[in-house]
């Protein structure tokens, strides 16, 4: 087929998945949030608040958006846009699957495979601090220059650890292509490991693994590191003079930053696509395994007398996790769905890590949070980075 | 009366006969713990230093009265407190009514500061001397020489608006600039206007502006209501400690009348407090982690408070008015079958505290946040008259519970908590050492309740000019009621102070130094309560000048907005 063609439809599936997977975790993190509380979260748009995100994006979409007068309009213009279509574009890189052959057609699981795609990320991810900048210095606020500024100090600072943590999997697999740095973790270390870049001898990155995604809470504006937007001292930090979907495209980019995040710290870190244990263990059925359980649980739930309310509902969603459960034995749909499922498992389970983290943690002070970066984060990744280096070269092939 | 007593008593005397320099026009002793010295102003400052510099006296509050009708003269009234001694020390001067001066006594009582621009507002008493003379609590566009606590002033009387006024502010020290948190600031759930004067993110200084919803309580109750219909007013004064206000009152009137409310009432006035501070505490532990960007700390507190509210639901019909106080009593009983629910509620919310308790104590997070953070000394909390929780996380170990008992808590005797440390960190322990004996006084109270009537029976009218001062711990500090009772069944003259009205004086000495971001917590951890303006700031790009819209500019532009169909 056609380079062009397929890659339009790449983009277009891959573009279309996010942007339902950025309203939805917005939903999942309300939901979960909300059960770390006792609460009960969005309820009442759909079953269980289902069509609360749809909800949300009419109403962003059709409120008034207002250009305050005093505003530098086209830098205050810019920023939204900016941040929007940078955290959208990091998802080009990052590779989802193996090669695969669908339809007569060969090709990778993954938008572009360039070959300095992690340099390519950290050039967005640098980039990205504008957004902030931007909007903070053009709404002419203080509440926004304050908390524009304090993004900056605090991307900037972070993104040294994260880039000197980033290197530990690079010298390892001893390529910048995503692609090649997840084949680089293919195969069992010591019996039973997956050789993932956390567990990959001579040198595992578990440390850089943590430091790493660290930075990428404090790169992404998260609790406790979300002092550039804290409401209770800068009212909404760089976004206060922004309405209408000139605030839904920063909080787009919060969610897709969050997105990317995740799936850098698989790729890199957690081995991409790649299974927990081998195919000749029987990885190929843990997702229909646990799709089975899943499906026997919803359906006890359903048939439970104390779920009166979700007797159909939750029996509808065992067929469904059943009928899941059922594709992943169909071996054609297992050649891409299988990397597609470890992906995203691993990638939903560090999401979850990023929901909970709010859920338990107080806001740090804008001192406290570089003095963390400078005086802990740096050494330590940079001691990580020679530590692998050393251990690289002597045990290395 | 132990000799000890007694030899404070003389102490107290000496002192005033000495510093008021042979102008002491008067001396008596109404109530056994409440002392009245009526001095000449010129010696006013001089007495009161003397109270507080040789025998620890504690300001409390000042009344102005205009008492023109009975004795053709105006009066200022310092009421002071001298804690481990149980007595209350009022110093009064007349001040004739064609010369309305007197010294202030800021000068050596730092405290004082507000309550003397009150009574400058409110009765025109000029306070001589003071360091920051402007408006307190009176509308930037109310008239010049306009006195709302005046007799001849109508409590319905509207003085014209006008709306170019603007509150008079100071500038920023140079090389500062300003940081305006309010008066609508989403960490504020009421407004006020502090206004930061900040290098970079550290705090150099800050001016606030208050009181522009001054709802004129006091004016109603010495001009409108009764004796017991007050009670239902004062129980609206704040937002979470109705009964406190209205037990102040209730025990202020008891007090000036000689009335004497019966065991079973004080009992049930301790434990309706009680529950009270309760819910407060929770409350404000919740509000605390939210300032803090800790939303599930809010969630789980408020959820263990709501059953409390119920609690005053199932007693009373009402969750926070609950229309139980009057004079000499309670107006209805605590219920039989509400017993059994309250030990149910009381055991489990028990429970949950300590589990609160032990979630927060070992959060180092959370200690981070809050240790070495608007730390107030015990000097400045002294000296400013702090009260409440944040004077016992600083080593002041007040609490009128026990320094002046009242109710049952004469028998029902609470544990202090104290910490030495003054950071916010240090009131947030103080708060949950309180839950927990706030916990057992409900319990001790309910097993040791005894029977009887609930009311006294108030055969006589309540005799005129007779004061009565009472104090209650409220879960913020302490509240003060002051009643001079008058002929037509009110009150000739009723003073409240909420204890938020010492504990806000003492944020700029709290934030001075610090980071904006310590900002909210702390004046979170003073737990304020106080009300709105409607005024906000801007500045104009083009000129650079910093102003303050009046209400009018703002309607005239919302209106030219909608008009332009923006």
């Amino acid at each position: 087929m056609d380079f062009f063609v397929l890659s339009v439809l790449k983009a277009l599936v891959v573009a279309g998945a996010l942007m339902t997977s950025l309203a939805y975790l917005q939903w999942v993190e309300r939901k979960v949030i909300a059960h770390i509380q006792l609460r009960l979260g969005p309820y009442r748009v759909g079953p269980h608040g289902l069509l609360q995100p749809l909800a949300d994006v009419i109403k962003l979409a059709t409120k008034e958006g207002i250009v305050p007068s005093h505003v530098n309009k086209p830098f205050y213009l810019l920023a939204p846009f900016l941040a929007v279509s940078l955290a959208l574009t990091s998802i080009a890189v990052i590779p989802f699957g193996p090669e695969i052959e669908a339809f007569g057609v060969r090709t990778y699981m993954q938008l572009t495979d360039i070959n300095i795609g992690v340099l390519f990320l950290l050039a967005i991810s640098s980039l990205s601090v504008y957004a902030v900048t931007f909007a903070g210095w053009a709404s002419n606020n203080k509440y926004s220059l304050l908390g524009g500024l304090r993004a900056a100090a605090q991307m900037i600072s972070y993104e040294l650890p994260l880039a000197i943590a980033l290197a530990g999997p690079l010298l390892i697999a001893g390529s910048l292509s995503l692609r090649e740095i997840v084949e680089a973790q293919q195969g069992v270390t010591l019996g039973i490991l997956p050789r993932w870049m956390i567990f990959q001898p001579p040198a595992p990155q578990i440390f850089g693994f943590v430091i790493f995604l660290i930075a990428a809470f404090a790169e992404t504006n998260r609790v406790p590191f979300d002092l550039p937007e804290a409401e209770n001292e800068l009212v909404a930090g760089f976004h206060t003079e922004y309405s209408s979907l000139k605030f839904a495209s920063f909080f787009m980019a919060e969610y897709a930053n969050m997105i990317t995040m995740t799936a850098i710290t698989t790729t890199l870190f957690l081995g991409g696509w790649l299974p927990l244990f081998p195919a000749e263990y029987g990885s190929n059925f843990v997702p229909s395994i646990l799709f089975a359980l899943l499906a026997a649980a919803a359906l006890y739930h359903g048939l439970h007398p104390a779920r009166r309310k979700d007797r159909f509902s939750l029996p509808v969603v065992a067929l469904l996790l059943a009928a899941a459960a059922a594709l992943f034995l169909i071996p054609i749909v297992q050649t891409f769905l299988l990397p597609l499922f470890w992906f995203l498992a691993k990638a939903g389970a560090l999401m979850f890590l990023f929901i909970w983290v709010r859920g338990t943690m107080p806001r740090f002070r804008y001192d406290q949070l570089m003095s963390f970066a400078w005086k802990f984060m740096f050494p330590a990744a940079a001691v990580n980075l020679f530590a692998s280096a050393l251990l690289v070269a002597l045990f290395a092939r | 009366m132990s000799t000890e007593h007694e030899r404070t008593l003389a102490a107290v005397h000496q002192v005033a006969a000495e510093r008021s320099n042979g102008s002491l026009l008067c001396a008596t002793q109404p109530h056994s713990d409440t002392l009245h010295f009526v001095v000449d102003r010129s010696a006013m400052r001089a007495v009161t230093g003397g109270l507080v510099d040789h025998l620890g006296a504690r300001f409390l509050i000042s009344v102005g009265t205009d008492r023109r009708p009975l004795s053709g003269d105006f009066g200022v009234l310092h009421i002071f407190s001298l804690d481990r001694d149980h007595l209350y020390v009022l110093v009064e001067s007349p001040i004739p009514a064609d010369d309305l001066r007197i010294d202030s006594i800021t000068p050596v009582v730092p405290g004082a500061a507000w309550a003397e621009r009150e009574f400058q507002d409110a009765v025109g008493v000029r306070a001589e001397g003071h360091p920051d003379p402007r408006r307190l609590l009176l509308p930037d566009d109310w008239p010049e020489g306009l006195y709302p606590l005046r007799r001849d002033f109508p409590y319905n009387f509207r003085p014209p608006a006008d709306d170019a006024a603007r509150p008079k502010l100071a500038g920023a020290p140079a090389g500062a600039s300003v940081f305006p948190m309010g008066p609508f600031f989403p960490v504020l759930e009421e407004p006020s206007y502090w206004r930061l004067f900040v290098e970079g993110e550290r705090i150099v200084g800050c001016d606030t502006r208050l009181f522009y919803n001054h709802r004129g309580i006091e004016k109603l109750g010495d001009s409108v209501l009764t004796y017991s219909a007050i009670p239902h007013l004062a129980e609206r004064i704040c937002g979470i400690c109705g009964f406190i206000h209205s037990t102040c009152y209730c025990q202020a009137v008891e007090k000036a009348a000689g009335i004497e409310a019966p065991r079973r009432a004080r009992y049930i006035r301790t434990i309706m407090l009680e529950l009270e501070r309760i819910h407060s505490h929770l409350l404000w532990l919740g509000i605390a982690g939210h300032i803090l960007g800790f939303e599930t700390v809010l969630m789980q507190t408020w959820r263990i408070r709501e059953p409390v509210m119920w609690l005053c639901e199932a007693i009373c019909g009402n969750r926070k008015t609950y229309g139980m106080n009057t004079v000499g009593g309670l107006r209805r009983d605590l219920p039989d079958s509400v017993r059994p629910e309250l030990l149910r509620v009381l055991a489990e919310v028990e429970k949950e505290v300590v589990a609160v308790r032990e979630a927060v104590a070992g959060d180092s997070a959370l200690h981070a946040r809050t240790q070495g953070v608007g730390t107030l000394s015990e000097e400045t909390a002294r000296s400013i008259c702090v009260v409440g929780p944040p004077a016992r996380a600083s080593g002041v170990a007040i609490d009128a519970r026990i320094d002046h008992p009242y109710a049952a808590y004469d028998e029902i005797r609470p544990r202090i908590v104290t910490e030495e440390a003054g950071d916010v960190w240090a009131r947030v322990v103080v708060r949950l050492g309180e839950l927990a004996e706030s916990i057992r006084l409900v319990g001790e109270g309910l097993s040791s309740i005894p029977d009887g009537p609930v009311c006294a029976e108030i055969k006589d009218e309540i005799p005129p000019g007779k004061i009565g001062v009472s104090v209650v711990e409220a879960p913020r500090g302490e509240a003060i009621h002051f009643v001079l009772t008058g002929g037509d069944n009110r009150p000739y003259r009723w003073r409240v102070r909420a204890p938020t009205y010492p504990n806000l004086q003492a944020l700029p000495a709290a934030i001075r130094d610090g980071n904006i971001a310590d900002t909210p917590i702390t004046l979170g951890s003073l737990d304020p309560c106080f009300s709105c303006t409607e005024r906000v700031e801007t500045i104009d790009r083009r000129t650079k000048a910093v102003r303050v819209f009046s209400r009018a500019e703002l309607l005239k532009m919302c209106r030219a907005r909608a008009k332009g169909g923006g």
